[in-house]
């Protein structure tokens, strides 16, 4: 998909849930560079997450392969949709668990979680519950909880459902200065104006399968022959049709 | 740093953030403390009066419709020797029964004597208050029907004449009376030498009733780690399952410590500052700590295991509180097992909470041996290894949603 050195290349990835007549993922390709953001777009139950999951190492392909071209295994941090933390502890005890689970001394712990507080704007919010906090301020949190583990990969799944605007341009913000700074984004969304503000390509996905992946502004001229797609959610529903899905 | 000293690492800090969550949760701490605490204070006084070895006589009203000489001799020397309270009428008595300043009611109807000349006991109508003790009843019943023994036998002697002067004296002695009731004796009192009390049952019995409800706070937040993705994400942060199940066995066996001192405070200086027996802890400090240990590696495993195998917290409260409940009944921590029939008995010892109770109260009444224990520790260990095996299986892959 890319000419540049990838950070981690997936290669025909196959994986079928149990009791699943259709496979979940069914010979997917990808490949992500340093400082290159990477919309993944598809349908619900397009195979989205389990992609992610794969890549983030929660589960285990049944077919194809993850490498990782560099040299080392490069660090990987996953936002998922979910508020995958603890409600009942502060934004600062969450921060403080999460990085008392990696290999650090006490003094580095405490930086990269005085880091994720800068980075994420949470100073105001580091003593309160993050039950008690706002969806923003908790899309904060689920952010900064990953830059803990400083990554070189990181994996965002859905990373700003239900928050206000200005919560939503916040993170979309570190994003971009991530990848500005070296990271590489794989990006899920169903919101096709953060693709367009963050990525430089995309990934579209569909029962399993890559309908369309590659550079954003050359897959919006649209095929050879045709006539260009006037924006992104015109592309989308060229390829995955406009029929209803589960 | 090594694996081993990491992993160790992060099941300490998993542990402390499970303390954290609990100091936090106002219901689960009530749960694990309140709750059977509250149980102590109620089943040391409502089991008081059974597990006595004295029974005493209940207060008891008269009221003498018989008027004649013999009986008014006969309701004296009772009062002079039981004590009593004396009404003009029935309606009195009853009065007196109702705002309970007497517990029982004798009638003395008229006429006490029968044609043969002897006291008939037909003519006596006992009357009980709702609370009055069913052994107390009985003792009163008993000794009433004895007082007019005494006083057939002393109408008896008095006509077989002169030589009846032996018989007449010993009828007229206490020695023959039924003073008191035969002195009960249980096991436990033989071997140890100290007296059975309700909070010596208690006690054991409640404290592992809330040992095994750690399955409330256990289920809240695993299955809160599950469905909210925390798991998962534990998972990216390289931390095993088993490190997140070990932080919770080490931060749960912790509690249970607290919990087991907490009750151990309750019986030993709270009851008895409201009137109860005093909890004895005159107890063999190893085999406590090894059924401690066990006991509470059961609880803990069990609760781990209804929150592997529950989707919602709903699910595990409500299975994880009624298996509680219903092992609790059969084992014998609601009702003494000695109180059970004997097919009961039988299916308690099919229970963990029995194995424990088993244990526990070998333990506390001051009669444990290798014989006894050995076995169930060893059921009590199993078990929490089958348990947690199983909840490491069912959870081992819980990663990622679709």
């Amino acid at each position: 998909m890319t000419d540049g050195p990838a950070v981690i290349a997936a290669e025909q990835l196959v994986y079928r849930y149990d009791k699943q007549a259709e496979p979940a993922l069914c010979g997917v390709d990808l490949s992500i560079e340093r400082g290159q953001a990477v919309g993944l777009l598809g349908p619900n139950g397009s195979g989205k997450s389990t992609l992610i999951n794969l890549l983030a190492g929660l589960r285990t392909p049944q077919g194809g392969r993850i490498r990782y071209p560099g040299p080392g295994v490069p660090s990987v941090a996953w936002v998922p949709q979910e508020y995958a933390f603890y409600p009942e502890l502060t934004c600062l005890e969450n921060l403080r668990f999460f990085a008392a689970m990696l290999a650090l001394t006490g003094a580095q712990a405490q930086r990269r979680v005085d880091g994720a507080i800068q980075t994420c704007m949470l100073q105001e919010f580091a003593g309160r519950r993050a039950r008690h906090c706002s969806g923003g301020v908790r899309r904060r949190l689920n952010l900064g909880i990953a830059l803990l583990q400083q990554p070189e990969v990181l994996l965002l799944d859905e990373p700003t459902v239900g928050v206000d605007p200005q919560s939503r341009a916040f993170l979309l913000d570190r994003v971009r200065d991530m990848v500005r700074d070296g990271t590489a984004v794989l990006y899920a969304t169903h919101y096709m104006e953060e693709v367009s503000a963050v990525c430089s390509h995309i990934v579209l996905l569909d029962h399993g399968r890559v309908l369309a992946s590659g550079d954003l502004a050359t897959l919006l001229r649209g095929p050879a022959g045709s006539a260009p797609f006037d924006h992104l959610e015109a592309l989308f529903m060229h390829y995955t049709r406009r029929r209803l899905r589960d | 740093m090594t694996r081993p000293i990491q992993t160790a690492r992060q099941i300490a800090r998993l542990a402390a953030k499970e303390w954290l969550l609990l100091m936090r949760n106002p219901h689960g701490l009530a749960v694990l403390f309140l709750m059977p605490a509250v149980f102590v204070l109620i089943m040391s006084f409502t089991l008081k009066n059974t597990l006595v070895a004295r029974v005493d006589l209940p207060v008891t009203g008269w009221v003498m419709e018989d008027t004649t000489a013999i009986a008014g001799q006969w309701a004296k020397e009772w009062f002079d020797r039981h004590g009593g309270q004396r009404f003009a009428s029935r309606d009195e008595l009853q009065a007196a029964l109702k705002t309970r300043r007497v517990e029982a009611g004798v009638v003395v109807r008229s006429p006490l004597m029968g044609a043969d000349g002897r006291p008939h006991i037909e003519q006596l109508e006992l009357w009980l208050g709702n609370l009055v003790q069913p052994a107390a009843a009985a003792r009163l019943r008993a000794e009433l029907s004895f007082s007019l023994l005494q006083v057939q036998m002393k109408i008896a002697a008095a006509e077989a004449g002169p030589f009846a002067s032996v018989l007449l004296a010993s009828a007229g002695s206490t020695e023959l009376s039924a003073q008191g009731t035969p002195k009960v004796r249980y096991l436990y009192e033989i071997e140890s030498g100290r007296a059975m009390t309700a909070v010596q049952q208690s006690v054991p019995a409640w404290l592992i009733f809330g040992m095994f409800f750690v399955v409330i706070p256990i289920a809240g937040v695993l299955i809160q780690e599950r469905n909210e993705g925390t798991l998962a994400r534990l998972a990216t942060f390289k931390v095993s399952m088993g490190a997140v199940l070990g932080g919770k066995l080490l931060a749960f066996i912790l509690l249970n410590w607290v919990q087991l001192a907490f009750m151990l405070v309750m019986g030993r200086w709270i009851v008895p500052l409201l009137g109860g027996d005093a909890l004895s802890l005159d107890i063999h400090p190893g085999w406590f700590l090894l059924v401690v240990v066990a006991t509470s590696a059961a609880a803990v495993g069990l609760a781990l295991l209804v929150a592997a195998y529950t989707r919602n917290f709903d699910h595990a409260a409500a299975l994880g509180g009624g298996l509680n409940v219903v092992l609790a009944a059969i084992a014998g921590v609601m009702v003494p097992r000695m109180l059970m029939p004997q097919g009961l008995q039988r299916l308690s010892e099919w229970s963990p909470m029995g194995w424990a109770l088993d244990a526990m109260q070998s333990v506390f009444l001051g009669s444990p041996s290798a014989g006894h224990l050995l076995p169930r520790l060893g059921l009590l260990s199993g078990f929490a290894a089958l348990c947690m095996v199983l909840s490491w299986w069912a959870l081992r892959n819980t990663k990622g949603a679709r």
